[in-house]
């Protein structure tokens, strides 16, 4: 049997044949009995494919969907919105950042802000601090000043 | 097997989706929520798995709402969606598988839905059990390509114009692949039937062609 013949067979199993082919088929599968019982086992075959019929549609099924959709819709209006709302609020948002890493920077996490910030300068302590700068940069003038002498001498021949 | 109208209410459904009316849409996923789960389950062979295929394919169609140009009959145009997901996910199920050196990958014999029984008498009953098993153990065996085509033509009832318009191929590819199915189904019916009667593993259409 040919391809043409083998399709003509599917086809009028499947009813795509036009009527009037249709009729002139039957008619040679009658005459022939070669075709006759090819077309038999594949309308046997054809035939005894059977499913059963499927689960039913869930409950709610629609309005999951619709729940689904509405979510989406949601995201779908942000990304829709003109463009000005979109750049204002990241705009926004990088402001908001910006002023978040400054602030960090100022006063980071976990460190005490300083006394002299929060607190008046008691005098007493003012005076003691100031004491002690003076004399520490005595002492590091005087020793500069050695310093300078003695690597002068050693460097004259 | 309907003829395509270009006026499909789906249509009208979809463009008023695209401009943001949800409850539109709800009404096109209840008019073809059934057809769509059907196809899946029969495609997947677990209903289950074909509940959140048909979910993800009315969130894909209610993605594309805009997009889409009204042509024919929405509900083909929402088969093409499930044709490609559920042929992804059967390929995705079959490297799985392949991965894990698993040998029988379709598990036939496990039913997926155990439907009443409608027939009137026990012998009826279990006649139709006995041939929905032997059909899904025979469909399973086919490549995914003929598969697509079987189910669509023989339970879904497309034509073949239809079937290539869900599959984006041409009608001679939809006769040709649903002719192979066919020898196919015959070869692995015939094995089934030697094997029942501990006869040779010959198909009934071996040696003719």
């Amino acid at each position: 049997m040919n391809r043409r013949m083998e399709s003509n067979l599917m086809r009028l199993l499947h009813g795509e044949l036009p009527p009037e082919e249709a009729r002139d088929l039957r008619a040679r599968i009658e005459r022939d009995p070669a075709l006759r019982e090819e077309y038999r086992r594949l309308r046997a075959t054809w035939e005894g494919l059977s499913l059963p019929p499927s689960a039913p549609v869930p409950p709610g099924f629609a309005q999951r969907i619709a729940a689904r959709t509405r979510t989406e819709q949601a995201g779908l209006s942000w990304s829709l919105a003109p463009g000005w709302v979109r750049a204002t609020a990241a705009a926004a948002l990088v402001i908001g950042a910006a002023v978040g890493i400054g602030v960090g920077e100022i006063w980071p996490l976990g460190e005490t802000k300083p006394a002299a910030v929060t607190q008046e300068a008691d005098p007493q302590t003012v005076e003691t601090a100031e004491a002690i700068d003076g004399s520490l940069a005595e002492g590091y003038w005087t020793a500069m000043d050695e310093l300078d002498g003695s690597e002068t001498e050693e460097a004259l021949p | 097997m309907g003829a395509d109208l270009p006026t499909d209410p789906g249509w009208d459904a979809l463009a008023r989706t695209a401009r943001g009316d949800t409850g539109a849409f709800t009404g096109l996923v209840e008019a073809h929520q059934e057809r769509l789960l059907r196809l899946c389950e029969r495609l997947l062979g677990d209903p289950e798995e074909a509940r959140d295929a048909a979910q993800e394919v009315f969130l894909k169609a209610f993605r594309k709402a805009g997009e889409v140009r009204p042509l024919g009959q929405v509900y083909t145009w929402l088969y093409r969606i499930a044709m490609n997901l559920c042929l992804n996910k059967l390929r995705r199920r079959k490297l799985v598988r392949f991965l894990r050196f698993e040998t029988d990958p379709e598990e036939p014999d496990a039913p997926a839905f155990d439907p009443p029984d409608a027939a009137p008498d026990p012998a009826s009953a279990l006649e139709s059990r006995r041939r929905w098993q032997a059909t899904r153990k025979a469909i399973a065996k086919l490549p995914d390509n003929q598969r697509a085509v079987l189910i669509l033509a023989r339970f879904e009832g497309l034509s073949y114009r239809q079937i290539a318009e869900v599959l984006g191929i041409t009608e001679g590819a939809v006769e040709s692949r649903l002719f192979r199915a066919m020898r196919r189904i015959e070869a692995i019916e015939g094995r089934e039937d030697a094997q029942e009667k501990g006869a040779p593993r010959v198909s009934r259409t071996e040696g003719k062609r």
